[in-house]
C-alpha cells in the first residue's frame, strides 16, 4: 500500500481524538543508589552469568594472557583503541594466535575481545555500537567474549544509558546492550546459559 | 482487505473449529496442564522479584500514558520513523494486510535468490502466514529460537507468546531433537538439549542468505528498531545474513528513547522476569559502507491487518499492549490449556481479544467466552489494559451479532417477567413443580432442553421448596443479624 494512504487511513481512524500528553517526569526504573560502581556492575554482571574485573591498564596484558589459556585463536577488533596493543600482547604471551576479525575468522576463534560504549552499573550491561572499527561477529560467534570497559564510561543506571542511546543511534548502524552471556529458558523453564550468543562473557573495566 | 490470514499460519496444533473443540483435545494431554502450571507459577515469581524496589505502581501508569498518547498519534509516530528510519538506508514498506506483508516478504526473496531463511521469533509473521508461503516459493525457512524450533520440529505453532513450547517436557524436546537429527540423544537435561540445538542451528546461521525477525519497538526519534532477545538468536538474524527483513505491527512506534526507558523494563520483567534481557539490539539501518559486516539491506514491513479498523473502536486500547505475556501466565483458563486452544497466534486475554478483532467474530467469536472474568489479566497488565472489560464488552457484541430472533425475544419476555412480583412469584411456582422429574440429591445434573446446554458442564441448582419471598411474607424470616 502507498505510505500516504496507508497514514491516511490511520490518521481518519483517530480524527477528533484526544491525545494524552506523554507524561513530563518519568518515574525511575534502576539506579545504582550508591557511588560505588563498578562493585554494583560486578554484583549484576555475577548474577547474570557473566564476570567483572577492575584492573589498571597495565595489568590488561597479563589478565588477557590468563583468560587466553588454552585458547588457540583469537579476534579483536579495532574500537578497543588504546587498549588494542596490550590486548595483543596479552594473547601473544598465552600463544594464542590473532586473525583479523571477519566473519570467517569470527566463526573458528575460541575468543573474540572487543571494546565497549558504555556500562551500566545497575544492570550489569555493556553496549556495544557497531562499526567500521567494531564488526558484529567478533562479539557474537566466539564461545567467549571479553568487552574491555574504560572505567569512566560506567554510568549508575538506566537514565544514563538512555541518555546516550539517541546520539549512538545516530552514530552507528547498530547498537546492542549486553547482559550477561546467551541464555534461554525454553525447555520446562530450566535456566540454560549458553544458547546461541556467547557462552561466556567477560567485562574487563579498565581503571583510569 | 484480506481478513482471516491466520488459517495460513497454524500448521498442525490441535485440530478443531471451536476453542472448546481444541482445549477438549489439549485437556486430554495430562501432561500439558502438568508443565503449563509449574512454568506459569515460576513466571509470577519472577516478575515480582524483577520489580523488587522499583515504584511498579508508577511505572505502570507512566506505561500507559505513553501508550495511550503514542496511539492516539500513531500516524504522526509513525510516520516520523519512517522518514527517519529512510533517511539511513532502511527501506520501509507499508502493508494493509497479510498479503501484502508476505508478497514483499517473497519479492525481496526472489529478487536475492534466497535458499534458507533462519528467523527469530515473530508474531507477525505467524499473524501473516509468512513462513508456508515462503516455504511453498521453495525458500527452506528455520525458526532459531529454541522453543519456536521445538515447536517447528513438532509441526506446531508456538504456544505461548514468550515460551512457545512451554507446554512441552524435557523428554518429549529429547524425542523430537532426535527424530529430527537422526541423533543419539540420551541425557534430557536441557543444558544438553540446548546445547545440541546451538550446533545445529548455528551452522544455519552462517549459511542463511535472509534473516527475518519481529520488532518490540520502533524509536521514531532515530528511526531504530529494537528487538529484545536473551538466546542472540536475535543478533544472529539481524547481523549475519545479507539481507535483514523485520516485521512490525503498526503499533509499535515510541516516540524517543526517553520512553523506551520506562517501556523496556515493563516489558523484559513482565515477560520473564529479568531486568533486562540478555540482548538488546537497536538496529538503525543496514551495514554502512565502510563496515565489515551486517546486512546489506535492511527492509521494515509495517502491517496494518485490521489494527486501523479497532482503532475506530471502544477496544482501541487493546493496541497499547507491548506482547510480555503477563496475562496468559495468570489467567486460569489459559494455565488449563495453554495458547493452542486459541487457534489464533495470540492466547490468552490478550489474543481472546484480538484474535475476534483481527480474524473477525466468525473464526475466533467464541474467544471472550475462553475466561473466568477474573481479571488477573488486568491487574498484572504493564501497560493496564482493561482486559476484562474488554472480554465482556466483546462478549456483548459477539452475541448481539449472532443471537437469533428468536432466542433475543425470548430473552425480552424473560426481562419483562421478571420485571414484575406477580409474574415472578409465578414462574417460580411453575419451575418449582416442573423440576421435578430432574432433581436429583438437591441438585439438577442434567436438564432439559435448552436448558441442557448450561448442564452439560455444571449442575443447576433447584428452586427452593419455599422462596425467600415465601417465607418472609409468612415471618419464617427473622430479622437482625
Amino acid at each position: 500500500m502507498e505510505r500516504e494512504a496507508f497514514l491516511a487511513r490511520v490518521r481518519a481512524a483517530l480524527v477528533d481524538l484526544p491525545a494524552p500528553p506523554l507524561p513530563e517526569a518519568l518515574p525511575p526504573t534502576f539506579a545504582s543508589g550508591d557511588g560505588r560502581l563498578f562493585e554494583r556492575f560486578a554484583e549484576e554482571l555475577a548474577a547474570a552469568g557473566g564476570e567483572a574485573r577492575r584492573l589498571p591498564s597495565f595489568a590488561l596484558a597479563d589478565a588477557v594472557a590468563e583468560l587466553a589459556a588454552g585458547a588457540r585463536t583469537a579476534v579483536v577488533t579495532p574500537d578497543l583503541g588504546p587498549f588494542l596493543g596490550r590486548v595483543e600482547d596479552g594473547l601473544r604471551r598465552a600463544g594464542c594466535r590473532v586473525l583479523e576479525p571477519t566473519r570467517a575468522a569470527a566463526a573458528r576463534a575460541e575468543l573474540g575481545i572487543t571494546g565497549a560504549a558504555l556500562g551500566v552499573a545497575a544492570t550489569g550491561s555493556v553496549l556495544l555500537r557497531a562499526g567500521p572499527d567494531a564488526p558484529r561477529a567478533a562479539s557474537l560467534l566466539p564461545p567467549t567474549h571479553v568487552a574491555v570497559l574504560p572505567e569512566e564510561r560506567l554510568v549508575p543506571g538506566f537514565e544514563g544509558l538512555f541518555a546516550a542511546l539517541p546520539d549512538l543511534a545516530r552514530g552507528a548502524s547498530q547498537a546492542v546492550l549486553v547482559t550477561g552471556p546467551s541464555r534461554t529458558a525454553d525447555i520446562e523453564r530450566t535456566l540454560v546459559r549458553g544458547v546461541h550468543g556467547p557462552l561466556r562473557l567477560v567485562v574487563a573495566v579498565v581503571a583510569p | 482487505m484480506n481478513r482471516g490470514s491466520f488459517a495460513a499460519a497454524g500448521t498442525g496444533g490441535p485440530v478443531g473449529r471451536t476453542f472448546e473443540a481444541r482445549a477438549r483435545a489439549l485437556l486430554a494431554r495430562p501432561e500439558v496442564r502438568r508443565n503449563l502450571a509449574a512454568a506459569m507459577d515460576r513466571s509470577a515469581v519472577l516478575r515480582q522479584r524483577a520489580f523488587e524496589g522499583v515504584d511498579l505502581g508508577a511505572l505502570r501508569a507512566a506505561g500507559e500514558a505513553i501508550r495511550a498518547h503514542t496511539v492516539a498519534r500513531l500516524d504522526r509516530h509513525l510516520a516520523r520513523w519512517a522518514e527517519r528510519a529512510e533517511a539511513r538506508g532502511t527501506r520501509v514498506f507499508f502493508a494493509a494486510d497479510a498479503g501484502e506483508a508476505v508478497a514483499y516478504v517473497l519479492e525481496v526473496a526472489r529478487r536475492r535468490g534466497v535458499r534458507l531463511a533462519v528467523k527469530g521469533k515473530s508474531m507477525i509473521s505467524e499473524e501473516v502466514g509468512l513462513n508456508r508461503a515462503l516455504e511453498e516459493a521453495g525458500v527452506e525457512v528455520v525458526e532459531t529460537d529454541l522453543g519456536e524450533h521445538i515447536q517447528q520440529l513438532a509441526g506446531e505453532p508456538p504456544a505461548h507468546i514468550t515460551v512457545p513450547a512451554v507446554h512441552r517436557s524435557r523428554a518429549e524436546v529429547r524425542d523430537l531433537f532426535a527424530r529430527a537429527y537422526r541423533a543419539e540423544l540420551p541425557d534430557e537435561d536441557p543444558a544438553h538439549l540446548t546445547r545440541f540445538a546451538r550446533e545445529v542451528l548455528r551452522e544455519r546461521f552462517l549459511a542463511a542468505d535472509l534473516g527475518i525477525t519481529g520488532v518490540n519497538f520502533a524509536v521514531a526519534e532515530t528511526g531504530s528498531i529494537v528487538i529484545v532477545t536473551n538466546e542472540g538468536n536475535g543478533r544472529m538474524c539481524s547481523s549475519l545474513p545479507p539481507v535483514h527483513v523485520a516485521l512490525m505491527g503498526m503499533e509499535r512506534v515510541v516516540p524517543s528513547f526517553r520512553e523506551l526507558a520506562v517501556l523496556l523494563p515493563l516489558l523484559t520483567g513482565s515477560a520473564t522476569g529479568q531486568r533486562v534481557t540478555t540482548y538488546v539490539n537497536v538496529v538503525n539501518g543496514p551495514r554502512g559502507p565502510e563496515e565489515p559486516d551486517g546486512p546489506e539491506e535492511l527492509h521494515v514491513v509495517v502491517l496494518d491487518n485490521g489494527r486501523s479498523r479497532i482503532l475506530r473502536t471502544r477496544y482501541r486500547s487493546i493496541l497499547h499492549c507491548i506482547r510480555c505475556g503477563a496475562c496468559l501466565n495468570v489467567c486460569p483458563v489459559f494455565r488449563q490449556v495453554g495458547g493452542l486452544a486459541y487457534g489464533s497466534p495470540y492466547g490468552g486475554p490478550i489474543g481472546a481479544v484480538l484474535a475476534p478483532l483481527l480474524e473477525g467474530f466468525d473464526r475466533a467469536g467464541d474467544l471472550p467466552w475462553a475466561s473466568s472474568l477474573c481479571g488477573a489479566c488486568t491487574e498484572v497488565c504493564p501497560v493496564r489494559i482493561p482486559l476484562h472489560e474488554h472480554l465482556v464488552a466483546l462478549r456483548a457484541d459477539v452475541a448481539r451479532a449472532r443471537a437469533a430472533g428468536l432466542e433475543r425475544r425470548a430473552f425480552r419476555w424473560w426481562a419483562r417477567a421478571w420485571a414484575s412480583p406477580g409474574s415472578y412469584g409465578l414462574l417460580a411456582r411453575l419451575a418449582r413443580f416442573a423440576q421435578r422429574p430432574f432433581v436429583r440429591a438437591g441438585r439438577i445434573p442434567r436438564a432439559p432442553f435448552p436448558l441442557s446446554r448450561w448442564t452439560r458442564g455444571r449442575d443447576l441448582p433447584p428452586v427452593a421448596r419455599r422462596t425467600f419471598r415465601e417465607r418472609w411474607r409468612r415471618g419464617g424470616v427473622k430479622g437482625g443479624a
